[in-house]
């Protein structure tokens, strides 16, 4: 069966299972960016237990592998009583994952703001938090959207986990077991898998560098 | 604080800080009356911009007491920044808000801090930054602008926020020579309008033209303080006469 073929025969379903990955992608990312700036506040604030909490966080979700923390999610925490919806647990494990990557970003962000312009700020009167969300969130944003594109490049890529679980409608990676459980498609299915996720790549990228154009803060 | 406080606006008593193993500031006394201007000086490493760092508490104290406006300084949250909110403070290196225009960076105090309307805030941004020589730089980014423009909108900032003293912590030092000139002149001016001005600087014309009183610093203490006619035509320590013979005729 060749990549022709396996369009003709599974088009409709392929279409799903690229939204299905652009979605959760979408979902991923916006949660681990969010989650990531909640984080990454509690370690640039003046209590040092909230600091504790986040870098500990940090090292836990950026150190698991996705697999053994889907593992957890799918097999461990229903003993605890809580059995999640399968797409459910793999948005949370790429949210968490994402978010301590995002976080680390952030940092970066912040130590390539300045010390100066934090006492500039103080100077004026501004609170913690008007610091944070006037000065510090922006400039970091915008410091760091090339490794942000990276990020979600790699949101996207680890989406693929979801092969390991039973969804519907499957993502890219899991439509190739879908395919080839149901003809004799062999590599032709990897290959619009793999045609899909470096599209969306490629796309990603050159968006990214269009958005750090424009939004980067001269110095 | 009630309009009619007539005491001293910056009181320092007893005021000692260590870096570490270092003694930074010794049993520090100070007093800054409304409207003096008071010009630090002394050699690097004196002591000099920490202690004018610790009157707005960018820097903490060990012991002693801070007091401005006879309150004793706040020592954190809210009440810490609204002291803030009063006394200006411009610094060696502008430290403008790289992401905001230079409008923005004068507005942004008065409408977070003062919760004025943005209308009211850029209108009196506009006069500021027309006092100081920027107005048609509004627009523009601080990477746009040279060092001295930077720092006048630095000060335009401070001014924004209608402080009631202004800290300069060497606002001259990272500034290309023909740039000294057009920011002095802004401190002059303020000096004139009645600005109660606690300077560190090196330029010591500034020093004598605009200062009611020159404090020399070495090792983190006050060594001596007097008028600047006095201090720089007779200099009582030998500390401080060795620091004038050394920046002499350079």
């Amino acid at each position: 069966m060749g990549v022709a073929e396996v369009f003709t025969e599974f088009g409709d379903i392929y279409l799903q299972s690229v939204l299905s990955t652009w979605l959760m992608t979408a979902v991923c990312f916006a949660g681990g960016l969010t989650l990531g700036i909640i984080i990454t506040v509690l370690r640039v604030s003046p209590i040092k237990p909230l600091r504790t909490v986040g870098d500990v966080y940090v090292q836990l979700f950026r150190n698991i592998p996705t697999v053994s923390l889907l593992v957890i999610f799918v097999y461990a925490l229903p003993y605890l009583g809580a059995t999640l919806p399968y797409r459910t647990c793999l948005l949370a494990c790429v949210i968490l994952i994402v978010s301590a990557f995002a976080s680390e970003n952030f940092m970066s962000g912040i130590n390539a703001i300045g010390v100066g312009q934090i006492e500039a700020a103080r100077s004026v009167g501004l609170s913690f938090t008007q610091i944070i969300r006037l000065v510090v969130i922006p400039q970091s944003l915008r410091t760091t959207v090339l490794p942000m594109t990276n990020l979600l490049i790699a949101t996207l890529l680890t989406t693929a986990m979801g092969s390991q679980v039973p969804l519907t409608p499957p993502e890219l990676t899991g439509m190739v077991n879908y395919v080839n459980s149901r003809s004799v498609a062999g590599i032709s299915a990897f290959v619009v898998s793999a045609i899909c996720y470096a599209g969306t790549s490629v796309v990603l990228g050159f968006l990214g560098n269009r958005l750090d154009k424009k939004v980067r803060i001269l110095r | 604080m009630t309009a009619e406080y007539a005491g001293p606006i910056i009181e320092m008593r007893h005021v000692d800080k260590h870096f570490g193993q270092l003694h930074v500031l010794k049993d520090i006394n100070l007093t800054v009356e409304k409207g003096e201007v008071v010009v630090l000086i002394g050699p690097s490493g004196s002591g000099k911009s920490t202690l004018c760092r610790t009157i707005n508490r960018l820097e903490t104290i060990d012991s002693g007491e801070i007091l401005f406006q006879g309150v004793k300084l706040p020592e954190e949250g809210k009440e810490l920044a609204a002291l803030r909110a009063e006394i200006g403070m411009v610094f060696q290196s502008f430290n403008l808000f790289a992401h905001k225009t230079i409008l923005e960076n004068v507005t942004m105090g008065p409408i977070e801090v003062l919760r004025k309307s943005k209308k009211e805030a850029e209108a009196e941004a506009m006069e500021l930054l027309r006092r100081v020589g920027v107005a048609e730089q509004a627009a523009k980014v601080p990477a746009q602008l040279s060092g001295g423009q930077q720092q006048r909108v630095a000060i335009a900032r401070s001014l924004a926020m209608h402080p009631k003293a202004m800290l300069f912590d060497e606002p001259t030092s990272a500034l290309d020579p023909e740039m000294v000139g057009e920011v002095l002149d802004v401190m002059v001016e303020l000096a004139k309008q009645g600005m109660t001005m606690v300077v560190v600087t090196h330029e010591m014309n500034f020093a004598r033209r605009v200062a009611n009183r020159v404090v020399f610093m070495a090792d983190g203490q006050i060594v001596e303080q007097n008028t600047p006619d006095e201090f720089f035509d007779h200099p009582q320590s030998d500390r401080a006469r060795d620091f004038l013979n050394s920046i002499k005729g350079h």
